[in-house]
């Protein structure tokens, strides 16, 4: 009962959407027209209902105990809150993204490690013109002739020359 | 014969190709000790320097603090005057075919040597400036790649936005719906009361309705023909009286 006025977290929506990957674009402009019109709605409602004058009921009104009986049973009456069924789905959803966010950041960097290597390969060359046709074959090992398939010079296919 | 022609033109043609098998037997021999050194020094661009196309300048660089200038030409010409006195090298048919074949070979080799010396290096610059190409791609790509990975990894860090506006969200329906509960409920009750305040105004305006249309009737009811006459009689001689006394003010 207590939760009634839980904690509005102010969201900035210009910092989200720069973390938006243009091809979740689309979802996330959904996801902002639903906010704001729920935002809007909710502003759109003052927070508690206008109070009923009881007094000039009471003079108005001739049945005697009828406006007695009303206001008793009024200010006797609870408004059910409405209940909170699906934050705790939200937070399994959050737990569930945390995981494979760490799994893809663990894969992301296994891939950074492997570009890095290759960067660093190509950084540390020497230069062409100080290479031989064994050292071109080492680094780029697509342009290594197959002698046993080609035994024959030009050792690859009329049609690659 | 033929081995002075190659030795000749071996020693005009600038540097050819240094990548290639050609130069198969140039200073690869720094393979001395048992370790290979890696990477091994590039080869020379050009050959030793030469003069009259076959004369290594050590040579003359040897004689020179002995015979100055001019002692290899003397070297020279005395070893040609030698060769040719004792017979040792024997002038025949030969020898004029030898001078026109070489005189033809040495114009041809400084006329076109550059030119084709030039073409070889530049089919050689193609092929490097595609290997060049290709890496240069690769490691842009690399690097872009590298980018790429860090934004995705940056961006992943927001999730938790996410996660705020869906609860914001259900935080904000779960108000919604309790006011308009509390609306609803306040709502009916005003409605209610209103009803039966209607209620009791209409009954009120029945009767005072009722109760008026009653009295008249009575009272037309009870005015007999005979007041009837009388009081029309009254009003006619009224307005006659009345009739005069305008007319007397209007005159005046």
């Amino acid at each position: 009962m207590a939760g009634r006025r839980a904690a509005l977290k102010a969201i900035d929506w210009v910092a989200f959407a720069e973390r938006v990957p243009p091809n979740q674009r689309s979802m996330f402009n959904a996801l902002k027209t639903r906010s704001d019109a729920i935002s809007a709605k909710l502003a759109s409602l003052p927070e508690s209902p206008a109070a009923i004058d009881w007094s000039y009921y009471r003079s108005a009104v001739a049945k005697p105990g009828m406006v007695d009986e009303f206001e008793k049973k009024f200010s006797a009456l609870k408004v059910p809150e409405p209940v909170d069924t699906q934050t705790a789905k939200i937070n399994a959803q959050e737990t569930e993204a945390n995981k494979s966010a760490l799994a893809y950041i663990e894969a992301s960097k296994a891939r950074i490690t492997k570009y890095e290597e290759e960067l660093d390969k190509f950084k540390n060359m020497i230069p062409f013109d100080q290479m031989t046709i064994e050292d071109l074959n080492e680094i780029f090992p697509e342009t290594k002739l197959d002698k046993v398939k080609y035994p024959y010079w030009p050792h690859k296919p009329i049609a690659d020359l | 014969m033929l081995s002075r022609a190659v030795f000749l033109s071996a020693n005009f043609l600038k540097g050819s190709a240094p990548l290639g098998a050609g130069l198969v037997h140039a200073p690869r021999s720094l393979h001395t000790s048992s370790q290979s050194l890696a990477p091994v020094p590039p080869l020379p661009e050009k050959p030793g320097k030469v003069r009259h196309g076959f004369v290594p300048e050590e040579f003359f660089q040897l004689l020179y603090p002995k015979t100055g200038v001019t002692g290899p030409y003397m070297f020279g010409t005395g070893l040609i005057i030698y060769l040719l006195s004792k017979e040792i090298y024997v002038i025949n048919q030969e020898t004029l075919a030898g001078i026109s074949i070489g005189a033809i070979i040495i114009y041809a080799v400084k006329k076109f040597g550059p030119s084709v010396a030039a073409f070889a290096d530049q089919l050689n610059e193609e092929k490097v400036a595609k290997v060049q190409e290709v890496k240069d791609l690769a490691m842009t790509n690399l690097a872009q790649a590298i980018e790429n990975e860090k934004k995705e990894q940056w961006r992943v860090e927001g999730r938790s936005m996410l996660f705020d506006a869906k609860r914001n969200n259900v935080a904000m329906l779960l108000e919604t719906n309790y006011r308009e509960r509390q609306h609803m409920v306040t709502n009916e009750v005003k409605r209610r009361l209103d009803y039966q305040i209607a209620l009791q105004h209409l009954n009120r305006r029945l009767e005072q309705e009722h109760m008026i249309n009653w009295v008249e009737k009575s009272v037309i009811s009870s005015i007999t023909p005979q007041q009837e006459k009388e009081s029309i009689a009254k009003c006619i001689t009224d307005l006659k009286a009345l009739a005069k006394s305008t007319q007397a003010k209007a005159v005046i």
